[in-house]
C-alpha cells in the first residue's frame, strides 16, 4: 500500500478527544448500544431471577444449569490468550515481526477477561455475594473447588497483563509526553510516576520475565489448565471428563486468540491508514498460525470422536453419538475445516490471500469456537453417566437475553479499544523504532494489495 | 515440609497456630491440647511409649472430660494384646468413649478438633513401627479423622424399590413439608424401561403384584460429596453431627457448580422468587410451635425452599433431625412419614439397629412387618374369651388366619427380639410394627398358646418335628426366613447408585438396579400422575406438583416468541 516510513505522528494520531471522528461515533454510539441492551437484559435478570434465562436443572428441571453464559465465558478467556501469544513470541522469542500489534493484542487479553470476568458475574443467582461468600472462605474453598482455581488464575493472569502493558508503557508515554494531550495530564503523570531513563532496562528485564511468567501461566494452567478442569475432572460427564480437554481447550483459545487479534489489527489499520506499521506481512504470519492452531484444534477432535466411538462405555458413545449428529458440533467444525482449507490454499497460491478473507476467516473462527463451546457445556449436561431422565430431557435454547450478552459483551470490549486508543498509543513505540530502524527490514515483501479494504464496517 | 521453624507438627508452625486457634474455640483446654499433640508426636517418633504417654495425661484428661478409659501402665499390657486387629487410633479413641453410648465422633470433639487433628497423624504411623519417619500431611489427618468418625450418627436411608407403588405422596409430602416451588421435586420417583431388567424377586413384594422399575430418588447424602468438593463458598457443606448434606442459604453465590458436579441430578436452583414467601412459612411452623423450619441448631438456614438465586435440594429435614419438630420427629422425613408401603427407611446409617439398616439386614422381615396386620391385643383378647387354648381353637376363633400367624412367629423367630418399649411410635417406624406383632404374640400367649412350643411350630411349619427320643430344639430359624420369603420375595438386588464414582450414597436401594441402558418412560411415577398432584401452601394457595420443571420456568424466559 506504502513504503512510507512510520513515525511517531502515526502511532498518535488515534490519542486526544480531538481526533474524535464520525466513524469513529458511529461506532461508539453501536458498541454502546450493544452494551446497553444487554444491560438492561441483565437488569431485568437480576430483578426477576434467572428464569430469565433458558436455563433449567438438569434431570427432572428438564434442562441445562450452564449454558450461553458459561460458553461465552470460556470463549472470552480464549480469546484473551491472544496477547499472551503475541507478547510472547516478540518478547521471549524474538519474533519482532509481530511486534506492531503486541500491544494492541494485550489490551485485548485485558478486554477479554473483562468480559469474562463479567460472564462470571451475569451467570450467579447472587452476584452481590461474591466477595463475602468467596473470598471469606478463600482459604478453604482453594484447596478443593475448581471454580476457585479459575477465580485465581484469571485474577493473576489480569494483574500480570496489567503489570506488564503499565510497564511497556512508561517507556512511550515519557517520550511523546509532549504531544499527549494535556487533557489527560492527571492519567499521564500516575502512569509515569518516578520514571527516569534508568529503568529502562531493569523495566526490559521485568518486563521479559513478567512475559515469561505469564507465558507459563497461561498454556498451563490458564486455557489449557483451570478452565478445561471445570469439566474434565468430573467423571459423571463423558462428553467432559479427561485429559484431552486441556490441550483441545488450548487450541480453541489459542484460535479464537489470533482471530481476535487479525480483527482488531484490522480495524486499526483501516481506521488510521497503519498500512506501513500493520503490514499485510503481519496478516499473513498470524493467518497462518490461526492456521496450524485450527489443525490442532481439529486434530483433537477428531482424537475425541474416534475414542468415544470405537469401543466407549455406553454414555460415552452416547456424548459422541450426539456430536456427530448435532447441528451445534457439525457446523463449528465444517467452518473450521473451510478456514483450515483457505489457508492450506494460501500456502500454495499465495495470491488467494487478501485482507478480507483473512477477516472472513477470523470471523468464521469466532463464530465456530463460540458456538462449539456453548454446545460442548449443553452437551456435557445433556449426556451424563446417570442418563435416565428420559421424560425430562434437557432441552435449551438461549433466551434473547443471554443471545444479547454475547453482543452485549462484543460491544463492551469495543468501547475499551475505542477509549483506550484515544489515551494512549497502541502500537509501542519500539515498534516504529524497530521499523525505521536498521532492523533489516529490507525484504519487504509488500505486494501491491489486490483491492483496497472496501468492506465497510469492521467490528472488534 | 517445613521443619525449620520450632514447630512440632511436621506441617509447621503455621498449621499448628490454625490447630490452636480451633482448640480456641472449643470449650476445652487449649494447652492440654496442644501439649498432648506435641507428645502424640514423640510417640510416633518412639521417643516416648503409649504406656508413658496415658500415665502423663491420665490425671489431667480426667480433669478436662471427666472421664478416661485409656489404659495406664497396668492395662497397658493387656490393650497390647488385644490390640492386633484394630489400629492404634481408632483403639486409643474408643478408650475415650466413656459409657459406651457416647460415639467417637463426640469423643474426638470432646478431645478437640485440633489435638485430634495433629495427634491422630501421629498415632496413625505408630504402628507402622518407629522405623518410618511420620510424615502426615494435612489430606493424611482429614482423611484419617474421617475414618475414625464413622462412628457418629450418618442420616441416610433404605429404600425398598420393589414396594414402591409410585403413589408419588413421598413427592408431595416433601413439597409440602418445604414449600417447594412446582417442578421442584427434592424427591423424585420415575418409572423406566431397562433391557436389561429382571424383574425377579418383585412380584412377590406387593399385593398388587410386580412393580414397574421404578427409582425413588432424594438426595443421596454423600459421605464424599462431589457437590461439596466443587463449591466454591462452602455454603454447600455436611453437618458435622450427622453427616446430612446441606446448603447454607446465606452463603450460596448461585453459581450452580454444586448441580453440574451432582453425578445424581437432585439438586434445583431456586430461579425465581419463589411461590411461598419466607415469613409465611416461618410464621406457620412456629405457630405450630416447630421452630421456623428453616434454621438448624447451628443457626444456619438449611431447610425449606430455598431463596431466589441460591441452590436447593433435598435436605433429609435437617430441623425435624434437631427435634425442633418435636421429639417424636427426630429420625422421620417428611417423605418416609407420607409413604404408606414403607418402601422408605429412614434412620442412622451407622446404627445397626436404625430402621433402614435392620431394614436392609432382612428385607423379608421389614416388608412382612409392613404387610401383615396383626389384630390388636383388645381384640384378641375379646376374640378369645373363653376359647380353648390350642392352635386351632385360637384360629378359629379371631381374625388371625393361619398364613398370618406363620408370618408373625416368622419374624419373631428371625428377629433378636421385637420391640417392646413404651415411647411414642408411629406408622412409618419399624418398631410400631414390631411392637404390633409382639403384642399380639403376647396376647396369644396371655391366652395361653404357647407359640414357642413344638406342637405350635410344627403346626405352623416352623419347626421339624422331633423323635421321641430327640429334644425338641426350638425353631428353625432357616424355615422361618423361608416363609417370609416365599411370602414377600427378597429383592434382587441390593445396591447404591453410581458406587463406581466413589460419592458413598448414603442411600440404599433394595430391588432392580438401573442399568446403563435404562430410560425414564412417560408418563412417570406411576399410579399417580405428578400433574395430578398438588398440595396447599401455607398461604392457602395452591401449588401444582410439575414433572417437568422447565414448563414452569419457560413462563419467564425470555424469547421473545421467537423460539417457542
Amino acid at each position: 500500500m506504502s513504503t512510507k516510513t512510520p513515525n511517531e505522528q502515526d502511532i498518535l494520531r488515534p490519542i486526544g478527544i480531538d481526533k474524535i471522528s464520525k466513524p469513529y461515533l458511529a461506532l461508539f454510539g453501536v458498541a454502546s448500544l450493544a452494551f446497553g441492551i444487554f444491560l438492561i437484559g441483565w437488569f431485568y435478570q437480576l430483578w426477576v431471577g434467572m428464569s430469565v434465562t433458558g436455563l433449567s436443572d438438569w434431570g427432572t428441571g428438564g434442562g441445562v444449569t450452564w449454558g450461553l453464559y458459561i460458553g461465552a465465558f470460556i470463549w472470552w478467556v480464549g480469546i484473551a490468550h491472544g496477547g499472551i501469544i503475541l507478547s510472547a513470541a516478540v518478547r521471549l522469542l524474538g519474533m519482532d515481526r509481530y511486534m506492531p500489534v503486541a500491544r494492541l493484542a494485550e489490551m485485548l487479553t485485558l478486554a477479554g477477561l473483562s468480559a469474562a470476568g463479567f460472564y462470571i458475574i451475569v451467570h450467579m443467582g447472587r452476584p452481590d455475594r461474591m466477595v463475602t461468600s468467596v473470598i471469606g472462605h478463600y482459604h478453604i474453598t482453594v484447596n478443593n473447588s475448581p471454580l476457585v482455581w479459575d477465580v485465581t488464575v484469571i485474577t493473576a493472569y489480569f494483574v500480570l497483563t496489567a503489570t506488564y502493558l503499565g510497564l511497556t508503557l512508561r517507556y512511550d508515554v515519557t517520550r511523546m509526553r509532549d504531544q499527549l494531550p494535556d487533557l489527560f495530564e492527571p492519567i499521564y503523570k500516575i502512569m509515569t510516576i518516578g520514571y527516569s531513563e534508568k529503568e529502562d532496562k531493569v523495566i526490559e528485564r521485568m518486563v521479559w520475565w513478567v512475559a515469561l511468567a505469564i507465558i507459563i501461566m497461561a498454556p498451563l494452567l490458564l486455557h489449557g489448565g483451570v478452565i478445561p478442569w471445570l469439566f474434565a475432572l468430573l467423571p459423571t460427564y463423558p462428553g467432559w471428563f479427561g485429559a484431552i480437554q486441556g490441550p483441545q481447550f488450548l487450541t480453541i483459545a489459542l484460535t479464537s486468540a489470533i482471530s481476535g487479534v487479525i480483527l482488531v489489527s484490522y480495524a486499526f489499520r483501516r481506521a488510521y491508514d497503519w498500512d506501513h506499521i500493520i503490514t499485510d506481512d503481519i496478516f499473513r504470519g498470524l493467518l497462518l498460525w490461526l492456521g496450524f492452531f485450527c489443525l490442532l484444534f481439529l486434530w483433537l477432535q477428531l482424537q475425541q470422536l474416534t475414542a468415544g466411538s470405537f469401543s466407549a462405555t455406553i454414555d460415552h458413545q452416547a456424548a459422541t453419538a450426539s456430536k456427530l449428529s448435532h447441528p451445534a458440533y457439525i457446523v463449528p467444525m465444517l467452518m473450521v475445516v473451510g478456514v483450515l482449507a483457505y489457508i492450506f490454499a494460501t500456502t500454495l497460491r499465495p495470491s488467494l490471500f487478501n485482507k478480507k478473507r483473512a477477516i472472513g476467516a477470523a470471523v468464521l473462527v469466532l463464530i465456530a469456537t463460540l458456538v462449539e463451546k456453548t454446545y460442548f457445556v449443553v452437551a456435557g449436561l445433556w449426556y451424563p453417566a446417570f442418563d435416565i431422565y428420559s421424560a425430562t430431557p434437557g432441552e435449551y435454547f438461549p433466551s434473547l437475553i443471554e443471545l444479547s450478552s454475547v453482543l452485549g459483551t462484543i460491544g463492551m470490549v469495543t468501547l475499551f479499544f475505542l477509549v483506550i486508543s484515544k489515551l494512549v498509543p497502541v502500537v509501542e513505540l519500539h515498534a516504529i523504532e524497530h521499523l525505521r530502524g536498521d532492523h533489516g527490514h529490507g525484504e519487504h515483501e509488500h505486494e501491491e494489495p489486490a483491492e483496497s479494504a472496501t468492506d465497510s464496517e469492521v467490528k472488534a | 515440609m517445613s521443619t525449620d521453624d520450632e514447630s512440632f507438627h511436621p506441617l509447621g508452625s503455621e498449621w499448628e497456630d490454625e490447630l490452636e486457634t480451633m482448640l480456641d474455640d472449643t470449650e476445652y483446654d487449649t494447652e492440654l491440647g496442644m501439649q498432648m499433640a506435641q507428645d502424640a508426636f514423640r510417640v510416633s517418633k518412639g521417643e516416648l511409649s503409649e504406656a508413658e504417654f496415658h500415665e502423663k495425661y491420665h490425671d489431667d484428661v480426667m480433669e478436662e472430660f471427666g472421664e478416661d478409659e485409656r489404659p495406664t501402665k497396668e492395662a497397658y499390657q493387656k490393650m497390647q494384646a488385644e490390640a492386633s486387629e484394630e489400629g492404634t487410633v481408632s483403639r486409643m479413641l474408643s478408650k475415650f468413649e466413656g459409657d459406651g453410648e457416647e460415639s467417637r465422633r463426640d469423643a474426638m470433639k470432646k478431645m478437640g478438633a485440633g489435638a485430634a487433628a495433629v495427634g491422630l497423624g501421629a498415632w496413625g504411623t505408630v504402628d507402622d513401627g518407629p522405623e518410618e519417619p511420620p510424615q502426615p500431611s494435612a489430606g493424611d489427618t482429614a482423611a484419617q479423622a474421617d475414618e475414625d468418625e464413622d462412628d457418629g450418627v450418618q442420616w441416610g436411608m433404605a429404600i425398598d424399590l420393589d414396594r414402591c407403588d409410585g403413589c408419588l405422596t413421598c413427592v408431595s409430602g416433601c413439597a409440602s413439608e418445604n414449600q417447594l416451588d412446582s417442578g421442584v421435586n427434592w424427591m423424585y420417583v420415575l418409572q423406566y424401561d431397562d433391557p436389561s431388567a429382571t424383574g425377579e424377586g418383585s412380584e412377590l413384594a406387593r399385593p398388587a403384584g410386580a412393580a414397574a422399575n421404578r427409582l425413588v430418588r432424594p438426595c443421596q447424602h454423600c459421605t464424599d460429596a462431589p457437590c461439596e468438593k466443587v463449591c466454591p463458598t462452602t455454603a454447600r457443606h455436611t453437618r458435622d453431627k450427622d453427616g446430612l448434606v446441606l446448603t447454607d442459604y446465606d452463603v450460596c453465590i448461585g453459581c450452580r457448580y454444586c448441580q453440574v458436579a451432582c453425578p445424581y441430578g437432585v439438586n434445583y436452583f431456586q430461579w425465581d422468587e419463589p411461590d411461598v414467601p419466607a415469613d409465611a412459612i416461618k410464621e406457620h411452623y412456629e405457630e405450630e410451635g416447630m421452630g421456623d423450619h428453616m434454621t438448624d441448631d447451628r443457626g444456619r438456614w438449611v431447610d425449606s425452599r430455598a431463596p431466589r438465586g441460591v441452590m436447593s435440594k433435598c435436605t433429609m429435614c435437617p430441623t425435624r433431625q434437631d427435634g425442633q419438630m418435636g421429639e417424636g420427629q427426630v429420625g422421620t422425613t417428611a417423605c418416609e412419614e407420607a409413604c404408606p408401603t414403607g418402601a422408605i427407611q429412614f434412620g442412622d446409617m451407622n446404627d445397626p439397629e436404625s430402621d433402614p439398616q435392620k431394614y436392609e439386614d432382612n428385607p423379608a422381615r421389614g416388608r412382612t412387618l409392613w404387610r401383615v396386620n396383626p389384630p390388636s391385643a383388645d381384640e384378641l383378647e375379646e376374640d378369645l374369651d373363653g376359647v380353648d387354648d390350642d392352635l386351632e381353637s385360637v384360629l378359629e376363633a379371631t381374625d388371625l388366619e393361619e398364613d398370618e400367624l406363620t408370618l408373625i412367629k416368622a419374624v419373631d423367630i428371625v428377629s433378636d427380639g421385637l420391640y417392646d418399649g413404651d415411647e411414642e411410635l408411629h406408622s412409618h417406624d419399624l418398631d410400631y410394627h414390631e411392637r404390633n406383632f409382639r403384642e399380639a404374640l403376647d396376647a396369644l400367649a396371655d391366652h395361653g398358646l404357647d407359640h414357642d412350643s413344638e406342637e405350635v411350630l410344627v403346626g405352623l411349619g416352623l419347626a421339624d418335628e422331633t423323635d421321641e427320643d430327640e429334644e425338641f430344639d426350638g425353631p428353625d430359624e432357616r424355615d422361618a426366613q423361608m416363609e417370609l420369603e416365599a411370602f414377600t420375595g427378597s429383592p434382587d438386588s441390593n445396591f447404591r447408585l453410581l458406587e463406581e464414582y466413589d460419592t458413598n450414597p448414603n442411600v440404599i436401594y433394595m430391588g432392580q438396579q438401573p442399568g446403563p441402558n435404562a430410560e425414564q418412560t412417560e408418563p412417570t411415577g406411576t399410579g399417580a400422575r405428578y400433574e395430578q398432584l398438588s398440595y396447599d401452601t401455607v398461604t392457602d394457595g395452591e401449588i401444582q406438583i410439575v414433572d417437568n420443571r422447565k414448563d414452569v420456568l419457560d413462563e419467564d424466559t425470555v424469547g421473545g416468541g421467537l423460539f417457542s
